[in-house]
């Protein structure tokens, strides 16, 4: 979620680049719904984005038994309240000619590295760009 | 047959350690049912996937609903929290009562959780997932509110889980993804519920995608 949340802040760069951004959840629409449109976990204790209402800015996309997620090798690597039922979160990017030009896994290591890593995101959308 | 199946909490965009360990006979007594080998957590956690994910396709597309229904009852609690979560999926309604017992006393809130996320698919036992908005344990408070949700729409949410299951999944496709490689094609949902194509969009425009845990 902190991944979403600071792409947002991004946004004008994404615009910028032409590209089309999107988050794809391995729930059903309802969940991937309120994970779009609400702000359930980070409201929930103290960080940046707790007052915030709506924090993604991709396009949110339901994938609901995990098959497009399987595709792209990342379904069921995190285990998460007793069951592999959630993805192992990883950002790809495709350049304009359809090819992977990038494949990250965010790491969690700090509370703050996902500003890095959005960052390096958006370099490689914006060698994918070119 | 005794695997392991890992048991985690994934709170606060933070992997926390496992929260159990224990043998699971119970995946055994799906029908024929092979149980994966689940690594635990922070150990080789990637490994399995395919068989997790296979697994998965199996129990939703040819699991028979008395073996789940009988693993609610099982010792592990990873055994109850999956066929929890299955017998939701698969709109078994002659389950809600085990399910709302399960929601209101079973020991392991991981059950908890998947019971009331059940009773939500279902659309059954409102009192009880009331009720469950006040667990003491705040995953349960959330996939509470979550069922909540479910019983105000008029949205088939099971079944749209159980079309997303029936087409199958085959081995060979997983995992085709890689850096220099072209982008393979998936079909995902939109908030509309209309189905989206990578491809209506790939080789048009530079493309990020990522894929998300709930709360990562």
């Amino acid at each position: 979620m902190h991944e979403q949340a600071q792409l947002r802040l991004k946004k004008d760069e994404v615009i910028k680049l032409g590209a089309a951004v999107f988050v794809i959840q391995a729930q059903d629409l309802l969940r991937t719904k309120v994970f779009k449109e609400e702000n359930r976990l980070l409201n929930s204790f103290k960080n940046p984005f707790r007052y915030e209402k709506q924090i993604v800015f991709s396009t949110a996309l339901a994938d609901p038994a995990g098959h497009a997620s399987a595709i792209y090798g990342v379904s069921r690597k995190c285990p998460a309240w007793g069951q592999w039922v959630e993805n192992k979160p990883c950002w790809f990017v495709i350049d304009s000619k359809g090819i992977i030009t990038s494949a990250a896994h965010p790491s969690f290591a700090t509370p703050t590295s996902y500003i890095k890593e959005v960052d390096d995101m958006l370099a490689a959308l914006t060698e994918a760009a070119k | 047959m005794s695997k392991q199946l890992t048991a985690t909490l994934f709170a606060l965009c933070l992997f926390r350690p496992a929260m159990a360990e224990e043998p699971l006979s119970a995946i055994a007594s799906y029908g024929n049912l092979k149980p994966p080998v689940v690594k635990p957590m922070f150990d080789g956690m990637d490994e399995g996937w395919q068989d997790r994910v296979a697994l998965e396709f199996e129990i939703m597309n040819d699991a028979d609903l008395k073996s789940l229904r009988t693993a609610l009852r099982d010792k592990n609690p990873d055994a109850r929290a999956m066929a929890a979560r299955a017998l939701g999926i698969l709109a078994d309604r002659d389950s809600a009562d085990a399910l709302a017992e399960l929601v209101k006393s079973d020991p392991s809130y991981l059950v908890r959780i998947r019971a009331v996320e059940s009773l939500g698919f279902l659309k059954m036992k409102p009192d009880v997932i009331q009720q469950a908005i006040t667990d003491e344990q705040g995953g349960v408070r959330c996939s509470a509110r979550l069922a909540a949700d479910q019983l105000k729409s008029k949205d088939d949410f099971a079944g749209q889980v159980r079309r997303a299951f029936s087409v199958g999944i085959e081995r060979d496709d997983m995992g085709q993804a890689e850096v220099g490689l072209p982008a393979p094609d998936i079909t995902v949902q939109t908030m509309a519920g209309t189905p989206f194509r990578l491809s209506s969009v790939r080789g048009k425009q530079p493309i990020a995608i990522y894929f998300a845990a709930f709360d990562g």
